[in-house]
């Protein structure tokens, strides 16, 4: 080997740890990119395709009970492919000798050997369920520890008990991908109805379209027609749905999700590449003498390039060679969690050729764009500056000439010493001494500031959008302030239940609901979309919107409506006092829209109508199907408490309860789907800082390496071992504390664009920043920590050298 | 400029003057130096700490830029304004024409003696890599340093560190070596060894070029000069 090449292999193997910190700089920022770039990837192909292998359903109807001949009736509807009738559900299920309940939406398959549409893939156990069996779909085992083989208990509505047999679990990607709220499911065949005391006939169509199963306009067409048609032949149809099969419905939101970790994995590469310039530079300053040596015995600017450049490449080869096959890794796992976590599966484990490219190229070009000017600068460096160890760049500046005068900062610093001193405040040496070398190379304290800001502001922010997402979604539970929402099978006078209730000393407060359902129409009569309307009595107080514009409903209203902001994709310039057109109960009416109020917008547009208007409208005037109960305390655990308590309570009294629901379980899962997000981003956001914090330990160790000969002399003149490593640290800690108080004004900008791209991605609406200060307390906490440790290794081999050492290295 | 140069002067420095600026005003470290250094020559330079032989040293070898005057150098019939080269002009032909030596002995502490050896060679792409290879061992046996080729320099003594420093100055076969007190940090045995070797050089034919502040060396050179403030006194001129 070339002598040449045999200093740049020494150069790569020699200093093991510089080699380590560059290396792991470099596949830091792969490995993030590959896991993210990988795992969009295989999301983006898989979920379509295992979505669309289910042949999901373009079309959802909920609706009135109906029979084998009506079914048919929608199988020969024009533009009708395939239709399947199910009917579903709620029940609540415990595995057996548990207490918990859990809520589970049966559905019932008539055959599940001929099942065409939303078909279920096996996990576990069997295929088909025999009579009084189950099949339980793989979230209701995030609910309750259940397996194949298991036994449920069940309660029916006359609170009878019965037991059934777990048969097997499956994943259903179809049915509840549309309804991100909904209870779990679980699949019964037509059998087994009779133990459920449910009648064999059906309130869900499940159906596709024959041709644009990908266009979501002519599906609405056809459903449209469908719906008109069932409508004229006296069911009522409550909601619908669309879907197009070949998109997964939370496709948008995973998407702009992965983007959000692409972004950061970004800049995790952007931060990563300046620790490398900073690595780098100090590199070539190390070599300085070996590069005026190699220049004095003919050694020119274009070798020392090469071989410069040489050195990079190989620093970047070995971070491939680390990040790669982990990064192969970690984009499978990242997309197998989403894709658990989301209801469909994944076709295998594969390399992703573009994310393997990808990686290459960042892996190869992040350290040469990052090492080029340090390379540059070091291999024209003339003879005499190498030789002579002239560090260009030390704090002195150049004045005329060449000369080197004290910089501006220096000159403030002497001065404000001087200051402190005249007032009787003296520093103490050592910490002085810190403190100028602190800023002694301003070039690499920048970067280093640079890289542990972004690292902390990124991961200040994070904590700052968890809790606006949190606030959000608490604020979203302020459409829900009951503690209890209790419902019946069948319709009861507001006073009877309301006597009945208030007789429990912990019950505060009733309110009955009335609920409709209407579609909006477009202006040339086509339906458009549904909305839910839910009717509180006027002025009732568990109700406390987030207003957009305009104002809530009151009483005396009638066909006037509060609608949420999700009408804004139908009708983009709506506003309070504009009409809209809706169909209620078969009749096309126009309802003036009083006022506009933010909504999580996946679960479908929203709308509020007084009671008195609705129920009447209704023929129920004074009944409801549906309470809102007020009770003492208002904690989860009471409120399941109180939950459980009624509904036995009125069940022995013989009500029809359909079910008791806990006024915070609604929000809980919204608030898990989000805690799985936040903690995506709180992984990008400990990977910048711990590029920030590789930025520091660097940045120490090539400062106390440069130094050697000054803590030699220090040494000389008796400074002990405590001293050298406290000046150390103490400078540590002060790039840590600097790069904290920058971090706490970049994290607010950092705030407002996260919480920006995640709130329009999750909830389809800009949300309000909150601030927290756990955000800020942790990084505190953490930089000390993490500055810390990044010097204690750069400290203690600056005291362990020894006094010949420091000679020696001259 | 090319010319016969056989009958000229192989190094001509002719008025130059170096000044260093500072806080403190400007520092004329050489003052107008006239100074013709022949074939064959053991030129010794000699002067105390801070008179400005080093400063001196670096104008011949193109390490330091002047501030006003020329150095030429007469070699392989060319004559060649040193000053007028750019610093990677300068840096090839520093490196086949002159070999240097320092008081430190500047080897690469990463390659073994042989490879700083070969690495002159290398780096002017005289020799092919399995040539120089043999020729960086024959200059370590000259420097009785065989047996030690495939060590690094750490594990050698400093005398044996400038021997390989001479070895590898000579690896290009240069008309002239320059040397920055190369025996300043070694003991009076070492030292001695050191020069005998440079005498046996200027015996076959080389021209050194020796700064140093030790007078008693003065006897065994074959001329030399003395340096005090930045300009330079022949023996004519101290007589």
């Amino acid at each position: 080997m070339r002598p040449r090449w045999r200093k740049v292999l020494s150069d790569l193997i020699d200093n093991k740890a510089r080699t380590l910190l560059v290396v792991l700089s470099i596949a830091v920022g792969v490995f993030a990119i590959g896991v993210i770039a990988g795992a969009y990837v295989i999301i983006s192909e898989d979920m379509s395709v295992s979505y669309a292998s289910n042949n999901p359903a373009n079309i959802e109807l909920r609706m009135d009970d109906f029979d084998e001949d009506f079914l048919n009736t929608i199988r020969k509807f024009d533009g009708i492919k395939e239709a399947e009738a199910r009917r579903v559900f709620n029940i609540r299920a415990r595995p057996l000798g548990k207490t918990q309940w859990t809520s589970i939406d049966v559905i019932t398959i008539e055959d599940f050997e001929e099942n065409e549409v939303n078909l279920l893939t096996p996990l576990s156990g069997k295929e088909i369920p025999l009579k009084n069996e189950i099949l339980l779909e793989q979230d209701v085992l995030e609910k309750m520890d259940a397996a194949p083989g298991d036994t449920l208990e069940v309660q029916l509505r006359d609170d009878s008990i019965k037991t059934i047999y777990v048969a097997g679990i499956v994943q259903d990607s179809s049915t509840g991908a549309v309804d991100f709220l909904a209870p779990p499911l679980a699949y019964i065949s037509t059998d087994t109805l009779r133990l459920f005391d449910q009648g064999e006939l059906f309130n869900r169509v499940f159906a596709t379209v024959e041709t644009g199963q990908d266009d979501d306009a002519h599906i609405n067409i056809v459903l449209s027609a469908l719906k008109e048609k069932i409508e004229k032949n006296d069911y009522e149809v409550g909601r619908t749905f669309r879907s197009l099969t070949h998109q997964h419905p939370l496709e948008t939101t995973i998407n702009a999700v992965l983007g959000i970790l692409m972004a950061l994995g970004v800049l995790i590469v952007f931060l990563s590449s300046s620790l490398i310039a900073n690595t780098l530079s100090a590199l070539l300053t190390q070599h300085l003498r070996h590069i005026g040596v190699m220049k004095l015995i003919g050694g020119r600017d274009k070798i020392i390039f090469k071989m410069y450049l040489v050195l990079l490449v190989s620093f970047g080869v070995l971070a491939l060679l680390i990040a790669v096959p982990a990064g192969g890794q970690g984009a499978y796992g990242l997309a197998q969690f989403i894709a658990t976590m989301m209801g469909f599966s994944l076709l295998g484990y594969r390399i992703v050729p573009s994310a393997f490219i990808i990686q290459i190229m960042v892996g190869l070009l992040v350290p040469l764009v990052a090492g080029f000017m340090p390379v540059i600068n070091g291999s024209r460096v003339t003879v005499q500056k190498a030789i002579s160890g002239d560090l260009a760049g030390e704090s002195s500046e150049q004045g005329e000439g060449g000369a080197n005068r004290e910089s501006r900062f220096e000159a403030i610093q002497f001065q404000a010493t001087r200051i402190l001193a005249d007032r009787g405040i003296r520093i103490k040496r050592p910490l002085l001494i810190s403190l100028r070398n602190t800023f002694r190379r301003r070039g690499r304290l920048i970067l280093t500031l640079f890289t542990l800001t972004m690292g902390g502001a990124t991961f200040i922010s994070v904590f700052n959008v968890r809790v606006t997402l949190h606030e959000y979604v608490e604020s979203v539970g302020n459409y829900f302030l009951a503690d209890v929402t209790l419902d019946f099978d069948t319709p009861y006078r507001v006073s009877e239940i309301e006597q009945f209730a208030m007789q429990d000393p912990r019950v505060t407060y009733v309110e009955g609901w009335a609920f409709s359902g209407a579609d909006i129409l477009y202006p040339d009569g086509t339906t458009a979309d549904n909305v839910s309307l839910l009717a509180p009595p006027a002025g009732s107080s568990l109700v406390d919107p987030l207003m957009v514009s305009g104002r809530w409903v009151q009483a005396g209203d009638k066909k006037k409506l509060t609608i949420s902001e999700g009408i804004y994709d139908l009708y983009p310039n709506l506003q309070a006092g504009d009409y809209l057109p809706l169909k209620v109960n078969g009749k096309e009416e126009s309802w003036e829209v009083v006022g506009i109020f933010k909504f999580i917008n996946m679960e479908g547009i929203l709308g509020y109508a007084p009671y008195d208007y609705i129920s009447r409208d209704q023929n129920m005037a004074n009944l409801s199907f549906s309470y809102r109960i007020v009770t003492e305390e208002h904690d989860r655990a009471y409120q399941e408490m109180m939950a459980e308590d009624l509904d036995a309570y009125f069940r022995d009294n013989g009500f029809h309860v359909q079910e008791a629901t806990p006024g915070l379980s609604t929000l809980d899962s919204a608030a898990e789907s989000l805690d799985i997000l936040i903690s995506f981003l709180l992984i990008m956001a400990l990977l910048t800082a711990v590029v920030g914090s590789m930025g520091l330990a660097g940045t120490m160790s090539m400062n106390v390496l440069e130094r050697t000969r000054e803590i030699g002399i220090m040494r000389a003149i008796g400074a002990t071992d405590i001293r050298i490593i406290t000046m150390v640290l103490v400078e540590g800690l002060l790039i840590g504390i600097i790069s904290f108080i920058l971090g706490i004004f970049l994290a607010v900008p950092f705030t407002y664009g996260f919480s920006w791209i995640v709130s329009t991605a999750i909830f389809e609406t800009p949300i309000d920043v909150v601030f927290t200060p756990m955000g800020y307390g942790i990084w505190a906490g953490l930089v000390i920590l993490l500055s810390t440790l990044a010097s204690v290794l750069p400290a203690r081999s600056a005291a362990r050298l020894t006094i010949r050492e420091v000679l020696a290295y001259e | 400029m090319t010319t016969t140069t056989e009958s000229l002067p192989l190094i001509e420095l002719r008025n130059v003057v170096k000044n260093y600026q500072s806080e403190a005003g400007v520092f004329p470290a050489l003052k107008n130096v006239n100074l013709n250094i022949e074939r064959g020559e053991f030129l010794g330079i000699i002067g105390k700490s801070g008179a400005g032989k080093s400063t001196l040293l670096n104008m011949f070898t193109g390490v330091d830029a002047l501030t006003s005057g020329e150095v030429i150098v007469n070699t392989n019939e060319e004559s060649i304004s040193l000053h007028s080269l750019n610093e990677n002009d300068l840096a090839l032909w520093r490196g086949r024409t002159m070999g240097v030596i320092y008081q430190s002995f500047q080897l690469l502490p990463m390659l073994t003696l042989a490879q700083n050896v070969m690495m002159p060679m290398d780096m002017s792409d005289l020799y092919h890599p399995r040539k120089s290879r043999e020729r960086a061992l024959e200059l370590l046996d000259m420097v009785e340093l065989i047996d030690h080729a495939h060590k690094l320099p750490s594990l050698i003594s400093g005398g044996q560190q400038q021997r390989v420093a001479i070895a590898r100055a000579l690896a290009n076969d240069p008309p002239v070596i320059v040397a920055d007190e190369p025996t300043g940090s070694l003991d009076s045995i070492t030292a001695d060894h050191i020069f005998k070797l440079f005498e046996r050089l200027v015996q076959s034919g080389r021209t050194i070029v020796m700064v140093t502040h030790d007078k008693g060396l003065m006897p065994r050179f074959s001329r030399h000069v003395e340096i005090a403030d930045g300009e330079l006194f022949s023996e004519a001129d101290r007589k």
